[in-house]
């Protein structure tokens, strides 16, 4: 077997939070203890060898470092300190880059010396577009409590479309947009180099609707009902924040779709649409408990997580922290904007408003560059185990 | 020498090192104290089966240690003796000792009449447990001093009447307490060897699960013509002979969450013991699962002659977990690094080469000795503290008869 180390992947390991990664001698105790690894070719002692030799073609297209949920039993009984959960943490994170597109920005959002330009730029965008829409004027507080934010960014007599939402959409639109695209991308990229290392091939390719019903829709169910998480037993703790956090994601979708609907489609036919809820809506009922849900989930995480990082004495990664005090923010903020909108006070409410802004939109631009981006890539990294076992694959084998 | 200088060297630990580092330095005229914690002289080798590589039993050596023990009058031996405190300096230290009470003088003569009379029982710790002895025992066929013991909590009030009634040679004192002693000496040579190390601690090979998991330690008395089953390998809890046997190398050592350090014998104990099964089973299958095997120097001619066998397998990858079966053997689980499959062998009996734990761990700190990071004494020559032997480092046989060497050539010139 030729090697051919990458210098710079391996010099990127030791920086992401992979530099306890030399001291792996190979004993393969991280295979057997780990629950969520299959008996045919387990993992993480393999990754951790190619990770050591600089092997990062491998890595980026092994599907085993996504199926990897970090639960850390691995690093518990590892006799060396290797950390191999942690290791294959930091190759997810480089992964994310790798097939981040374009690459200019999936390495500015990974790049910790990078982050008042990651932070900057969302918060020009919204700040910019706020200029222009010329609405910067702060209302009353009686306004305030009445229309909410909805003439943040102005106000025009258009019944159309409220300059509010046409605005809100200039801005996350295109970011969701372009957030899709490079997903979509970096998982058709993936999908091909997975099959080139698993040497997967099928005489028949399974349609789409076939791929949804089959491959993904069970992964999805699979990865809802946590059942993997739960295999862990080190850091079992995690799906007490985790499915929260899922789920109030999952919430905060439906409410998004549901206004970005009933305001942007139906608002065009129908007048009155605009303008905060009724806190008795059952949408807003439902808004509201998800945002809490969203904070005590990832509070719990966070908790979790700096709690480990005492016990081991590590200091946590820039990706992993990235990603939670993100959601937090985009919590806190969204929250605080509520409150300083029903108590009426107009500077901090729309101070607030723009914060939370500008954290949804960090969590959507950089949705595919961030950890958040396991969301997609671990998914299909389900559904191509999934595919990899089924009958497209295996029966042509045997023939 | 200084005024107060006694002249004298004080030994801790009676196995092979403590006695090697005692005679060598009473042949040159010190006076020497040896003190021993258990009833017998001779530590672990007196428990193992064979030596490697030679592949002779352990009187072979121990015997001739003896015998110069015997031939030489500057050595006093203390067994069932510990060391309480440690004061002074070099040239001159009190040590106060612990003798625990034996409840048998020095009238007894091996007789045996008091076992007969013996209706208790008590575990058998010579064999870790694997049977039981008498109450009053003679701690192995070959125990020196020849001298037996009385377990006096394992006996009831009848009993100790029956043994006392029986000992014709009134050899039996029950009044015995415990005894506290000084002893002035120049130096002391630290040789309290080693423990096996408590496989307990590793959870995920479960020795508690089945009983046909033992260790290497069990496995020297299971294979010694002295042992439990008088030489015959057979699985403890059922005695069946098995048909097929396992290793878990590195079980405990080179961990950082148990022994960091490599125990330095446990590979060739292992190989030592398949010369044992190949004795007894000839065909049967053997597994090793491995990190590295370490057999340096001319141990790797013994590693070649092993690894010839074709019914010996090794296998590249740690064991990670050791599930039990229902028909009483276990199965061992390991990725095997060089595959990169999973196995899971089924074998009748696993020995986990458990490693070398520093015996005075915890002490060594207590009485204020220089200890590393793992529990090994570190020598102070210019102190008049000497370690030696396993005390100092994992290693055979050889390296503790040359290390005991070198600390008496020390000890003795502490004092000047």
């Amino acid at each position: 077997m030729r090697v051919s180390p990458d210098l710079d992947f391996i010099k990127y390991m030791k920086n992401a939070g992979g530099d306890t990664l030399k001291k792996c001698y190979q004993c393969a105790t991280c295979s057997v203890v780990c629950p969520l690894s299959d008996d045919k070719k387990p993992f993480p002692r393999k990754e951790m060898i190619w990770a050591q030799w600089g092997l990062k073609d491998k890595l980026v297209a092994d599907a085993d470092v996504l199926l990897c949920h970090q639960c850390g039993d691995c690093t518990a009984y590892c006799p060396r300190g290797a950390k191999p959960g942690d290791v294959l943490g930091a190759i997810r994170a480089y992964m994310y880059t790798h097939y981040g597109f374009p690459s200019g920005l999936a390495k500015m959002v990974s790049d910790p010396k990078m982050l008042p330009m990651t932070v900057g730029l969302p918060a020009i965008i919204v700040l910019v577009m706020w200029f222009i829409s010329g609405g910067m004027h702060l209302p009353s507080s009686d306004q305030l409590v009445d229309q909410g934010f909805s003439q943040f960014f102005g106000h025009w007599d258009w019944p159309w479309l409220a300059k509010n939402v046409f605005f809100i959409d200039l801005i996350m639109l295109p970011a969701v947009g372009l957030a899709l695209f490079s997903v979509f991308r970096g998982v058709s990229t993936l999908w091909k180099e997975m099959e080139k290392q698993y040497n997967v091939s099928a005489e028949f390719r399974p349609s789409t609707k076939q791929f949804v019903v089959d491959f993904l829709v069970p992964s999805i169910k699979e990865i809802i009902d946590h059942k993997r998480f739960r295999e862990c037993t080190e850091n079992a703790d995690r799906v007490r924040g985790h499915k929260p956090l899922m789920l109030a994601f999952i919430g905060l979708l439906f409410v998004t779709a549901y206004s970005a609907i009933s305001q942007d489609v139906v608002g065009l036919f129908v007048e009155g649409m605009h303008g905060p809820m009724s806190l008795l809506n059952p949408v807003k009922i439902l808004a509201n408990v998800s945002a809490i849900a969203l904070i005590v989930g990832i509070g719990i995480l966070w908790g979790n997580r700096a709690a480990a990082e005492e016990k081991s004495g590590v200091k946590g990664s820039y990706y992993d922290w990235f990603l939670i005090y993100e959601i937090m923010a985009v919590g806190v903020t969204g929250l605080g904007a509520e409150l300083c909108r029903l108590i009426g006070v107009p500077p901090l409410a729309y101070f607030m408003y723009y914060l939370h802004l500008v954290s949804v939109l960090m969590l959507f631009l950089y949705m595919p560059y961030t950890k958040f981006a396991h969301l997609v890539y671990r998914t299909f990294a389900y559904a191509f185990e999934r595919y990899r076992n089924s009958a497209f694959v295996t029966q042509k084998q045997e023939g | 020498m200084t005024d107060q200088s006694s002249g004298s060297v004080l030994v801790v630990g009676g196995g092979i090192s403590g006695l090697t580092a005692a005679l060598e330095a009473a042949e040159v005229g010190k006076d020497v104290f040896l003190v021993e914690k258990n009833p017998y002289m001779g530590g672990r080798v007196a428990q193992l089966n064979q030596y490697f590589p030679k592949l002779c039993p352990p009187t072979c050596g121990l015997e001739i240690q003896f015998k110069r023990i015997r031939a030489n009058r500057n050595i006093r031996m203390y067994n069932m003796t510990t060391v309480k405190s440690v004061s002074g300096s070099a040239g001159n230290y009190e040590v106060t000792c612990v003798t625990a009470p034996r409840y048998v003088n020095n009238n007894c003569t091996c007789c045996g009449d008091c076992v007969d009379a013996c209706a208790d029982e008590r575990d058998n710790d010579f064999n870790f447990g694997m049977n039981k002895s008498k109450a009053i025992y003679r701690p192995h066929d070959m125990a020196f001093p020849a001298k037996y013991v009385l377990d006096k909590d394992a006996c009831s009030a009848e009993t100790l009447e029956a043994i006392k009634g029986a000992c014709k040679y009134d050899a039996i004192d029950t009044d015995m307490t415990e005894e506290e002693f000084t002893l002035n000496v120049d130096s002391v040579v630290w040789a309290t060897g080693w423990t096996p190390y408590d496989a307990e601690k590793l959870e995920n090979l479960k020795v508690n699960s089945s009983k046909a998991i033992i260790t290497n330690m069990q496995m020297e008395r299971l294979a010694s013509p002295n042992g439990p089953t008088t030489g015959k390998i057979l699985r403890p809890g059922d005695d069946k002979e098995p048909e097929s046997f396992g290793f878990v190398q590195c079980a405990g050592s080179r961990d950082e969450n148990h022994l960091e350090y490599c125990s330095y014998i446990c590979c060739m104990a292992t190989m030592k013991q398949i010369t044992y099964i190949r004795e007894r089973y000839p065909e049967a299958p053997i597994y090793v699962f491995y990190i590295d095997l370490r057999t340096p120097g001319k141990y790797e001619k013994f590693r070649e002659k092993i690894m010839a066998d074709e019914n010996v397998h090794f296998i590249k990858g740690k064991v990670a977990d050791i599930v039990a079966e229902e028909d009483g053997g276990v199965t061992m689980i390991a990725e095997n690094a060089v595959t990169g499959d999973k196995v899971s062998q089924k074998v009748d009996l696993c020995v986990l080469a458990t490693g070398m734990e520093p015996a005075a761990k915890a002490q060594a700190a207590e009485l204020g000795l220089d200890v590393d990071s793992s529990g090994f004494i570190v020598s102070n020559p210019d102190a008049g503290m000497i370690s030696c032997g396993c005390a100092k480092k994992a290693a055979d046989v050889v390296t503790c008869a040359q290390s005991s060497t070198a600390a008496a050539m020390k000890a003795i010139q502490a004092g000047r």
